[in-house]
This record gives C-alpha cells, sequence and structure tokens, in this order.
C-alpha cells in the first residue's frame, strides 16, 4: 500500500507515486471528534495524537501534526493564559512582553522539554510516532525568530519596536528569540517530526516591503535555516504570498519546500522553483464553509491543474476552520484524490 | 499660500518617508516645510491625506504595498495629523464618530490600529473599545458617543462568523430600532478570504484592509450625516 511518506519521498525527488500528497490540516477538530471541550482535549498530548490518527484515518490524506494550537510557543516562553474556544482555536490572552522593560526579563529555557507544555507534545509525538512513524509524515510548526516577538507582545507592539525601536531593545528580543527557534527545532526533531513548517511572515512582501525584507528579515531568517539546518524545513508566509522571495530563500537558504498562500498564483510559483523545490499549493479552506460540492470539485481541479504538470507538487490547506461541514471536507479531499491522480 | 514647489517637494519626500516606513523622516519632512513657511493645513490636506489616498489606490492596483507600510502610513498620519491641529487657523470640522473593536472572543489588534490610526487622520473622533468586545457594548458605547459607525475586527472566522460578532450588532441595531442611525463595517482576514463574508455576517460594508477601512469608514460616516 502505498503511504503518505511514499507520495511525499517522490514528489520530492520530482517522481511519481500513485497521486499528489494531500496535506489537511485539521487541528481544532480533533476536540469534536473525541467528543471534549477544547480546554479539555488540548490538556493531554495523547488526545492530540489519537484524534490526529483517527482524523487521517478517516479522510485518507497523507499528514499528521504534532501542534496543538498557534500559540502554543508562548506558553514554553512564559504565556500563563490561553483563551479556549468551542468554536475555533485557542489565543494567547497574555502576553508575556507588556513593555520593553520585559524583554530582558525574558528567559529561554535551558531545556525546552523539561517544560510541562512540552511534555505534552513529547507524548503527542511518542503516539504519533509508535502508530505512524515512517508512514504518514508527523508536522511541526515552527515560528521564526523574526515572527515570534508577535506572539510574546502582540503584532502592533511587535511592529512598532521592530521599525522604531530602540534597536537595542529589539535585537536582543530577536536574539532570544532566534534562540528559541533552535532549541525547538532541534528538540521536534529529536521527537520524530518529518517536516517543520518555517512560519516566515516578515519573509513575505506582504507583510514588510521588500527592501526591509532583504535588509533585516533575510539575515534573522539565513541564521535560523543555517543554525538548524534545512532537513525537513517547509518555508510558509503564515499565509502571505511567497512566489517573489521563493528563489531569494533557495539561493540564500537552500530550503527545499515552498508552503504557498491561496492568494499566490501555483503556476507561476511553479515556474520561479523551476524544479528546484516542492511546491504545496494552498486551497482556500475558508470558502469550504458555504461552497457546493460542485464549487469545490471545480476549484480544487483549477488549483490542481496550475500545480500538477513537471511534478515536485503537493495540495494544502490552511488550517481549516471549524465550520468546515464534515461532508466539505470530504468534498475537496476526494477532488484533490482524483485530480491529483498518475 | 505656499509655492507649488515647495508643496511638490514636501509631498514627494513625505511619500518616500511612508513607503520607507520611516516615521522620524516624515517627521522631519514635516518640520522642514512648517519652516519653509508651509502651513499646518497644507500638510493635513495636501499632504498626509492625499498620501493616505495614494496608499489606498496602490492596494487596489495591487502594487506592491505591505502590511508595514499601511501600519506606518497609518501611525505617522495620526502622529502628524495631532501635531498639526492646534496650528490650524480655524479649529477643523469633525469628520464624524466612530466605536471600533474586535469582535468578542478576538484578541487581535493590529488592523483596528491601523484603522484608528488613519481615522484619527481623517479627523474623525474613533473609541477604540479595544479586543473581545460584546456586542451590547459595541452597541451602548456607539449610542454613548453619539458615533454613527460600529467598526467590528476579526481576525479568526469564528470570531467575524459567529454570534458574538457583527451578527450579534446587527440583532441589537434591529431590536433598538438603530438600524438606520448606525451602520456596521467589519474587517480582518477572513474577509479577505471570502468577499461576500460581510453580507453573511449582515455588515453595511468591509474592507480589504486598514487603510483602505479608513476611507471606506469616513465615506460611510459622511453618508449618515447627510
Amino acid at each position: 500500500m502505498t503511504t503518505g511518506m511514499d507520495r511525499l519521498a517522490a514528489a520530492i525527488k520530482g517522481e511519481r507515486s500513485d497521486r499528489i500528497p494531500v496535506f489537511c490540516n485539521l487541528l481544532d477538530q480533533g476536540a469534536r471528534e473525541l467528543g471534549m471541550s477544547s480546554q479539555e482535549y488540548f490538556s493531554k498530548g495523547e488526545h492530540v495524537a489519537e484524534a490526529q490518527l483517527r482524523m487521517r484515518e478517516k479522510y485518507g490524506y497523507d499528514n499528521v501534526w504534532a501542534l496543538f494550537y498557534i500559540g502554543r510557543e508562548a506558553e514554553l516562553l512564559g504565556c500563563k493564559e490561553i483563551m479556549y474556544a468551542e468554536d475555533g482555536p485557542p489565543s494567547v490572552a497574555d502576553f508575556v512582553i507588556k513593555s520593553n522593560d520585559d524583554v530582558s526579563k525574558l528567559e529561554v529555557p535551558a531545556d525546552i522539554t523539561d517544560h510541562p507544555a512540552f511534555a505534552e507534545e513529547l507524548n503527542c509525538f511518542r503516539m504519533l510516532r509508535s502508530e505512524v512513524g515512517g508512514s504518514y509524515p508527523i508536522c511541526a510548526y515552527v515560528t521564526s525568530a523574526m515572527a515570534l516577538p508577535s506572539m510574546l507582545m502582540g503584532m502592533d507592539k511587535w511592529m512598532e519596536l521592530l521599525f522604531l525601536g530602540p534597536a537595542d531593545v529589539r535585537d536582543e528580543l530577536l536574539g532570544k528569540c532566534h534562540e528559541f527557534f533552535v532549541k525547538e527545532t532541534r528538540a521536534y526533531r529529536e521527537a520524530g517530526a518529518d517536516l517543520l513548517f518555517y512560519s516566515s511572515p516578515f519573509g513575505s512582501t506582504d507583510v514588510v516591503p521588500l527592501e526591509f525584507l532583504m535588509s533585516t528579515s533575510l539575515p534573522w531568517i539565513k541564521k535560523d535555516v543555517e543554525a538548524v539546518g534545512t532537513p525537513g524545513l517547509v518555508y510558509m508566509g503564515a499565509m502571505s504570498r511567497i512566489t517573489n522571495v521563493i528563489d531569494l530563500v533557495i539561493r540564500e537558504t537552500g530550503i527545499g519546500a515552498f508552503y504557498l498562500s491561496p492568494f499566490d498564483d501555483v503556476a507561476e510559483a511553479k515556474e520561479v522553483v523551476a524544479g528546484r523545490a516542492l511546491a504545496c499549493g494552498i486551497f482556500n479552506d475558508i470558502k469550504l464553509i458555504d461552497w457546493s460540492a460542485r464549487e469545490i470539485r471545480d476549484e480544487v481541479r483549477k488549483l490542481i491543474d496550475a500545480g500538477k504538470p513537471g511534478g515536485r507538487f503537493a495540495f494544502g490547506t490552511m488550517l481549516m476552520p471549524l465550520a468546515i461541514p464534515e461532508k466539505s471536507i470530504r468534498a475537496m479531499l476526494e477532488a484533490a484524490f482524483e485530480s491529483g491522480s498518475y | 499660500m505656499t509655492d507649488v514647489t515647495t508643496i511638490e517637494r514636501t509631498i514627494k519626500e513625505y511619500n518616500e518617508a511612508v513607503f520607507d516606513t520611516d516615521r522620524d523622516r516624515a517627521l522631519e519632512v514635516v518640520h522642514a516645510a512648517l519652516e519653509r513657511g508651509v502651513t499646518p493645513e497644507e500638510i493635513v490636506f495636501k499632504v498626509v491625506l492625499p498620501a493616505m489616498d495614494r496608499m489606498i489606490k496602490s492596494i487596489s492596483e495591487a502594487f506592491d504595498t505591505s502590511l508595514a507600510q499601511q501600519y506606518m502610513t497609518a501611525q505617522i498620519a495620526d502622529s502628524v495629523v495631532t501635531e498639526m491641529i492646534p496650528g490650524f487657523k480655524r479649529a477643523p470640522q469633525v469628520g464624524g464618530r466612530v466605536v471600533i473593536g474586535s469582535a468578542e472572543g478576538d484578541l487581535h489588534s493590529l488592523g483596528k490600529r491601523i484603522v484608528i490610526g488613519c481615522l484619527r487622520a481623517r479627523m474623525i473622533e474613533v473609541t477604540d473599545l479595544g479586543v473581545n468586545v460584546p456586542p451590547e457594548r459595541f452597541v451602548d458605547e456607539a449610542v454613548a458617543h453619539d458615533a454613527s459607525i460600529i467598526g467590528i475586527s476579526a481576525m479568526m472566522v469564528h470570531t467575524a462568523r459567529g454570534p458574538n460578532g457583527s451578527l450579534g450588532v446587527r440583532k441589537i441595531l434591529r431590536e433598538r430600532g438603530l438600524e438606520d442611525r448606525i451602520k456596521i463595517v467589519v474587517g480582518g482576514a477572513p474577509y479577505r478570504y471570502d468577499h461576500d463574508l460581510y453580507k453573511t455576517v449582515q455588515a453595511d460594508a468591509w474592507a480589504e484592509d486598514g487603510v483602505t477601512a479608513g476611507g471606506i469608514i469616513a465615506d460611510l460616516a459622511e453618508g449618515v450625516r447627510t
């Protein structure tokens, strides 16, 4: 039987498997799958792993996630309050950095695997590895040094510090976030992550001007990547467009996989990649909430038809909202399996 | 009236500073212009507000305009206008009143801050209700401040579509017979992925980004007043 790992390995090498890899990112749906409240669900790594395994089995896509929710990294760095919701993802409700003075007090744990929150992630990895290790890629999410401060102090405060200074405070914070990124990435690899989704919104010109990206973001991106190496790293702009920086990122870092934005033109991105990396076209899954099965099928086909020629292509989603009906998830996946077949 | 060359030079230098996200340089340009005899009114109406309109045009024509540029445009415009108003020969007319906040359950504030900066620069009175705002509070504060617009920011699908966001505000406006007096404008990531979503959540208008929202809200506030 062809596994998700077989499909991914073939796509990376530019070879054909039975079909293209299909990444479906269901996180919050796990609580519903196990009939639990969001808070109860996310309190245990076993819950997350069990739901990830069940959902992958139920729908037949090619990946599982060890990510609980975006914001988990803030907890590892001292955030004490998470706001849970029954109809959406948890949010960071307490910023670790409330003023610039807090930057010097921010401590990166010597060993992040000692943190109770990380212990649950390790439990999740353990279970995923024992059930589908080597068969289906286990995905982890790592936030770039330059984007992590937005989770620690809020995006607006971070923009203020980034652009208006003081420069020494900004650089101290970036240094600490880089240190955390390196420790976290190494710990995830050690735990069994096959793919590390490197979230780099400040490496997208949708977020910062190109000149700033070149002068400030790129050196930090290079520093991040050089410290951990490229194996398993997947570059993403956190759903901001990245087509116009793919060539730069390949040349400067050697990263070999790109998770595009639904706003990227897939055919154009493939042209820029020019066979040097894997490109994953992203479906605008928010539309799944209202689209009919026919609309879903047509749109999935359009995306895959644009990206599949020439190979080294995968299909993926954003973080799927809970409001998407199950039948629409199935319609999207059936269309992706069908259109993505060789 | 300042000569055309001085104004044109100020506009060019200010626009460059804003597009480079360089607040200090933008303020230097403004201060140098004042020394050359450009009036505070000219700074606001011929330099700052046209720069915001230029950015809206750039965004709508899909030129490269980043989130950081929008944020800095709003912050710079807000600071400059706040500094210029005391120097006006006549106090400017208030362009409308707006209450704005992030929907209940939503703790994001960047988009809201961009909108607020742009509205203040347009001399619209803005009351910032903060984040995680229940629908009742949106309406109560709008009534208390005699606001004609409620701005609701939502960065997550469930806070945009849920019953305690725009839908909840609409319900209360309807129940209290306030729909003619107060309009709802929404914005945030989910609306960018689904351009019809504002209709689903029964808002009157939406905007793709914070700078554009400033223009849309200002126009809508003017429409409600007249």
